[in-house]
């Protein structure tokens, strides 16, 4: 959860940030201009002919926009889809390098809203927008917001639309199945996921229901006590050995039954990105959940 | 006194945690368990027994470990803000810890807890920066203890900066690896508690045998060689102690700062003067010190848990201060 622990991390710096953002001198048409997640209009003066996206998830989306083509630089995150990877990396999200990014010639730099890369970009002379989904519906949202900015608004539509729909048929070959408690882990520490995070939603979204209760935030370090108390059918993100290596957990149902799924990166990946690729994380979790359900 | 404090804390903190156990089921838990009756353990005497109880011992024996070391090492050094950690023990650990992630990967054992080799690698990195810093402060007839701290101090830097680096470079570890330098029990179970007996037991007795000659070298390395203390072999016994129980303790639970601080120094204003009573009763105040700073990680803000590195910390550092303004003792 790349951008999890990064919002936890640095979510400190958002007021700050905040503080900084300037709003963007009005310019001529183009269109309707998508306030970013700073609160910032962003306006561009014709369609962006060359973009640098700072984040894997907008990355994907504006692959899936149709946009790909006009993407000349990616951070070192952006791996998806494949050719993606043969873009230009400027760095990672503390370590942009602000020289290579100008060098590229962008007229539209989309970064994430944490960290300071909006603002310096932005010092740059360059047209940012910054803005990233953390939770189910932002997905939508940012999905729409990029569409508009990059002239794809239908495209970003239809790709929404989709979205719904292959959640939607996951949602109904899984109907009237009785919920399985589930617990996901993030790392060993024990890092989990609240059931309003992106993953938590995903979690209900697969037949499951989350162990840890809500109000805790989205990234609570949990008390294994917790865990342990509450006895999961399911637990995703560790292995078996792990999960019975740990002190009391081995009297787990899911740990009794062998139900403990480790995830591999690439899994990982599509489950807590929150980006285009969210139906396929739904699946892999509705399959983990409810085995064999999807047919 | 200090014995006192440390059953107390350990009281505490089996009976209070996450979940509301009855004292009764608490008791009866901890009866079954020392009588060989796991087995037989309910759902709840199983928490008692498996999850809080383990991490309490394995506290307190991490705490003892960090509090024995701190005073022998203030001892050695003659400087009050002396801790194991100056010569290099928890930033080499945690690079360790941050390279066991990288070479093992992600689910290959490089997690924390039994049967993983996480603790291994920072074991083996507190170990092997202790020893470069004794290397680089040439700990031959020549060594001082100002060319050791100076030392211990540049090669901390150094280990800091590539653990630093690595960590920006794996962004999805990078929670894990910062609570971890937080100082983290969650996951202490009886295997850690039984891997970390020998280190805190060795460690603390190597150190109270040194007890004599660090009450000497309080009078200048001089007079206590006139003394007919051997200077060398005192500061690598107190330094091989010190290291040795710090590191084990880092390696299983991360690296809990301040401990070895305050516990020492609170001991002296107990009326702790020589190093003998000091030592032990700084193993049984550190005990108890982390045992109540666990609780409170625990509990303060259930069902969820905090660091408990920034309890110790944020409670302890006021206590520190205010010592301080006190005067020396």
């Amino acid at each position: 959860m790349a951008a999890a622990s990064r919002r936890a991390v640095l979510g400190g710096s958002l007021a700050l940030l905040a503080g900084c953002g300037r709003g963007r001198k009005a310019g001529g048409g183009g269109g309707e201009a998508p306030r970013d997640d700073l609160g910032r209009l962003v306006r561009l003066e014709r369609e962006p002919q060359r973009i640098v996206s700072l984040m894997p998830a907008n990355t994907e989306t504006l692959y899936a926009l149709g946009a790909g083509p006009r993407l000349v630089g990616r951070d070192d995150f952006s791996d998806h889809p494949p050719e993606a990877r043969a873009l230009p990396s400027v760095g990672g999200l503390e370590t942009i390098n602000v020289e290579r990014v100008l060098a590229l010639t962008p007229d539209l730099v989309v970064c994430s809203e944490f960290g300071a890369q909006a603002v310096a970009l932005e010092r740059a002379g360059l047209t940012v927008w910054a803005g990233s989904a953390q939770s189910y519906d932002e997905v939508f949202a940012v999905t729409s917001a990029l569409g508009r900015l990059v002239g794809r608004a239908a495209e970003a539509e239809a790709v929404g639309a989709a979205l719904k729909r292959e959640v939607g048929r996951v949602e109904g070959a899984l109907g009237g199945r009785p919920p399985v408690r589930v617990y996901y882990e993030i790392d060993a520490t024990p890092y989990t996921v609240g059931p309003r995070s992106f993953v938590g939603t995903l979690i209900a979204k697969a037949g499951g229901r989350n162990v840890v209760p809500e109000g805790l935030g989205d990234f609570p370090k949990i008390a294994p006590e917790l865990v342990v108390s509450a006895d999961p059918e399911v637990m995703v993100g560790l292995s078996l050995g792990e999960a019975r290596a740990r002190p009391g957990w081995g009297a787990i149902a899911a740990v009794r039954a062998g139900r403990v799924r480790q995830l591999t990166p690439e899994e990982r990946t599509v489950i807590t990105r929150p980006g285009p690729r969210l139906g396929e994380g739904l699946r892999i979790l509705a399959e983990i959940v409810h085995p064999g359900a999807l047919g | 006194m200090a014995g006192a404090l440390l059953a107390l804390a350990v009281l505490l903190a089996v009976g209070l945690g996450t979940l509301r156990v009855p004292p009764a089921v608490t008791l009866a838990a901890i009866g079954k368990g020392l009588t060989g009756k796991a087995a037989s353990l309910g759902a709840l005497e199983r928490i008692v027994w498996e999850v809080r109880l383990p991490r309490v011992v394995a506290g307190a024996l991490v705490g003892a470990s960090l509090g024995a070391s701190g005073a022998a090492t203030q001892g050695l050094f003659r400087n009050p803000l002396a801790d194991p950690y100056l010569l290099g023990v928890a930033s080499g650990a945690a690079l360790g810890a941050t390279a066991a992630g990288l070479v093992l990967g992600h689910g290959g054992g490089a997690e924390f807890g039994a049967g993983a080799f996480g603790p291994a690698f920072a074991f083996a990195g507190g170990l092997g920066a202790v020893l470069l810093t004794l290397a680089v402060a040439r700990a031959g007839p020549r060594a001082t203890n100002d060319s050791l701290v100076l030392a211990g101090v540049v090669v901390s830097s150094i280990l800091t900066a590539a653990t630093a680096y690595l960590v920006l470079r794996d962004g999805e570890r990078l929670r894990a690896v910062v609570s971890w330098t937080l100082g983290n029990l969650a996951l202490a179970g009886w295997a850690e508690a039984r891997g970390l007996l020998p280190y805190a037991l060795a460690g603390v007795a190597t150190l109270f045998a040194q007890g004599r000659a660090l009450d000497a070298l309080q009078l200048g390395d001089d007079t206590a060689y006139t003394l007919g203390v051997r200077v060398r072999p005192t500061r690598l016994a107190v330094i091989a102690g010190a290291s040795l129980a710090t590191g084990a303790a880092i390696a299983h639970v991360g690296s809990v700062g301040f401990v070895g601080l305050i516990a020492p120094h609170v001991m002296r204003r107990l009326g702790a003067a020589s190093h003998r009573p000091l030592i032990v009763a700084s193993a049984l105040g550190g005990g108890a010190l982390l045992v109540l700073a666990d609780l409170g990680a625990r509990t303060l803000a259930r069902p969820s848990e905090l660091p408990v590195g920034v309890i110790m910390t944020l409670v302890g550092g006021p206590f520190f201060l205010w010592l301080l303004r006190r005067g020396r003792p």
